[in-house]
């Protein structure tokens, strides 16, 4: 079933006198519990793409149908409900505040929902012990590892049960051995629980465990491999 | 569930930047602490005054000799003329002349000066007072100084370690007196002189004999029933119409004392609501300077809040009820300053206290307003972050 579908996506922007044409015409498919990972060169319009997908920002022009459903000219509330809904993010920087704890960060995306203080916390530790970090509920960012901390992102992406998990090179601030082991984490919550997967990576050592692989060159797609 | 959870996120976030907020709530406590005292010393003021008139009724009149010109100095009323005026007028029932000094209370080396005042035993149930002990001046004292302490002198002395009971002697301007009773503590106002309370009650004869320059410069009249305010004023006017020369008379009805309590209450508080305004815009300018800054510095924290689906609406809740909270917490401190300041007003003088719930309203009220009205600018800021910029930010 397809999950995503983008045609001819454009997106610019002004630095300055100067117009950066980052995406020239993306177009994709993207099918439920599909893991992708997206590779291209710094600049590439990587990130850029990944926050269109995300709702976070809009394309200048182009189609974006999400589960079948155009999605141009929605309300600020629709898409933030849509990103609070139908997508989890997941940072370089693991982006947790640091002022709450693990725990309270899983729990954002549900207080946004407006669930039950009690439910958001059973639902927040299911998920931290999924992702192993059960143990570590009550720590504050800062007493965590890097490796931890992004576990613990990841708990927060998956906790709203959304259609998609958008990764920015997660594993970019991590050492190799971490890395992996972050990896493997997306790979068995995708082949577990068919979550469809987007991941920014310049490591083709992460792109090659990736069922399907695309690549992004001077805002278009320059090449689409799929392993199976 | 989204409220209550802001409000812990807003509490960590301001004590997380304390020194900042500290800072910015200093015109808060200002502002909120000087309305509280306000409020509450009128309130206070006024419940004062009105217990005086419940205490000694509202059928009395002040009558005051004032002089003309500088130069001519008043000679005060006659004591003869004034005792006689139940007598003649019909309005008037009794009346209860008084004059004023001020001296030197001397006992074993010890000195303080205090008021003292020459009274007729008609002053005791004109001003409906109680003694704690021993009794008051009597028209049979003469001259011979018997003296009345009032109840603060009484504890003054006591705290000296001097003896207050009847029977003891005192030196007065150097001259002996001797102490007859102390007066119960009575609720000061307009009519009733503040040395029933601060000083020492003398036979007027031999308070005039004492000290020569005193003058019966007051004399308070009690209407007899029926007859009104205005009636009484127009029969003392006449009485004293073809005496008066380089004298002028002014007459003081409960009804002008309550006029001119409102007159300065009016005046009061538009001093102390124009130093609480000003305070709280400072402070509000505080607390929406603190919220920039916050906003500033949490760009990040913004942008993450909004990819995991925060709607602008809820940014702009937090960082709204953050600042409500920064300035009800100002309000809080505010409002206890505010408190301890008409407590301790009330005290100095000698007024009954109470907490006036009003103000404290009006002050959690005003806190609550300021921070909305302060908050907004900046809570707005930030709901309109780009996310993605929000997001670049470090
Ligand atoms: N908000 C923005 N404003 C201006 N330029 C931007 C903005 N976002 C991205 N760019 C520019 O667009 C280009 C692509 O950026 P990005 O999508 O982050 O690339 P990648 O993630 O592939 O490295 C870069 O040249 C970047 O400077
Ligand atoms: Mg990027």
């Amino acid at each position: 079933m397809t999950l995503l579908k983008l045609e001819n996506i454009k997106k610019s922007f002004n630095l300055g006198p100067l117009q950066v044409n980052v995406l020239r015409g993306v177009s994709f498919e993207v099918k439920t519990g599909e893991m992708l990972a997206i590779m291209g060169t710094s600049g590439s319009g990587k990130s850029t793409l990944m926050n269109i997908i995300g709702f976070l920002d809009q394309p200048d022009s182009g189609r974006y149908l999400l589960e079948n459903r155009e999605t141009a000219r929605l309300s600020d509330s629709e898409l933030s409900a849509i990103r609070n809904k139908k997508i989890g993010f997941v940072f370089q920087q693991f982006n947790l505040l640091g002022r709450l704890t693990a725990l309270e960060n899983v729990c954002i995306p549900l207080v946004y929902r407006g669930i039950p203080e009690k439910e958001q916390k059973s639902m927040s530790m299911e998920i931290l012990e999924k992702v192993g970090m059960a143990d570590r509920a009550g720590h504050k960012p800062m007493e965590l590892s890097g490796g931890q901390q992004q576990r613990v992102a990841i708990a927060r992406a998956l906790v709203g049960s959304p259609s998609i998990l958008l990764a920015d090179e997660p594993t970019g601030a991590l050492d190799t051995r971490v890395g992996q082991e972050i990896m493997n984490l997306f790979l068995e919550l995708n082949s577990t629980r068919q979550i469809t997967t987007l991941i920014i990576t310049h490591d083709p050592r992460i792109a090659a465990q990736c069922p399907g692989t695309i690549l992004m060159q001077d805002g278009y797609i320059a090449d689409r491999e799929e392993s199976q | 569930m989204i409220i209550k959870a802001n409000l812990r996120e807003a509490a960590r976030s301001l004590i997380s930047s304390r020194q900042r907020s500290i800072l910015a709530l200093l015109g808060i406590v200002i502002g909120i602490a000087s309305v509280i005292a306000l409020v509450s010393i009128g309130t206070l003021a006024q419940q004062e005054s009105m217990r005086q008139f419940k205490e000694m009724g509202t059928d009395i009149l002040s009558i005051q000799t004032a002089n003309d010109r500088g130069e001519d100095k008043s000679k005060g009323f006659k004591l003869q003329k004034i005792l006689k005026i139940p007598e003649n007028l019909s309005s008037i029932s009794i009346v209860a002349p008084y004059a004023s000094s001020y001296g030197e209370l001397r006992k074993d080396g010890k000195r303080i000066n205090i008021p003292a005042m020459g009274v007729t035993e008609s002053f005791f149930q004109m001003n409906r007072l109680a003694m704690t002990e021993g009794r008051f001046i009597s028209d049979l004292d003469g001259i011979t100084p018997h003296a009345c302490l009032s109840s603060n002198l009484a504890a003054r002395l006591k705290a000296q370690g001097i003896e207050t009971n009847p029977g003891s002697e005192l030196y007065y301007n150097n001259r002996k007196i001797t102490v007859i009773g102390t007066i119960e503590p009575v609720a000061i106002g307009p009519m009733r002189p503040y040395e029933i309370q601060e000083g020492i009650l003398l036979p007027i004869t031999a308070l005039l004999h004492m000290s020569p320059q005193s003058i019966i410069s007051t004399f308070m009249a009690r209407l007899s029933p029926g007859f009104t305010t205005a009636l009484g004023t127009e029969e003392i006017k006449t009485c004293f119409s073809d005496l008066t020369e380089s004298m002028k008379l002014r007459i003081i009805s409960p009804e002008e004392m309550i006029a001119q309590m409102e007159r300065q209450f009016q005046m009061f508080t538009l001093l102390l609501g124009a130093i609480g305004s000003i305070s709280l815009i400072v402070g509000g300018v505080g607390v929406m300077n603190v919220m920039l800054v916050s906003v500033t510095e949490r760009k990040r924290e913004i942008g993450i809040r909004r990819a995991l689906g925060a709607r602008k609406k809820d940014i702009q809740w937090q960082f709204l009820i953050e600042s409500v909270l920064l300035s009800l917490v100002g309000g809080f401190v505010g409002s206890f300053i505010g408190v301890a300041t008409s407590w301790g007003i009330a005290r100095f003088s000698g007024w009954q206290f109470e907490i006036v719930h009003g103000a404290l309203i009006l002050g959690v009220g005003v806190s609550v307003a300021i921070g909305i009205f302060f908050g907004y600018y900046p809570a707005r800021q930030a709901a309109a972050l780009n996310p993605i910029q929000a997001l670049r930010t470090d």
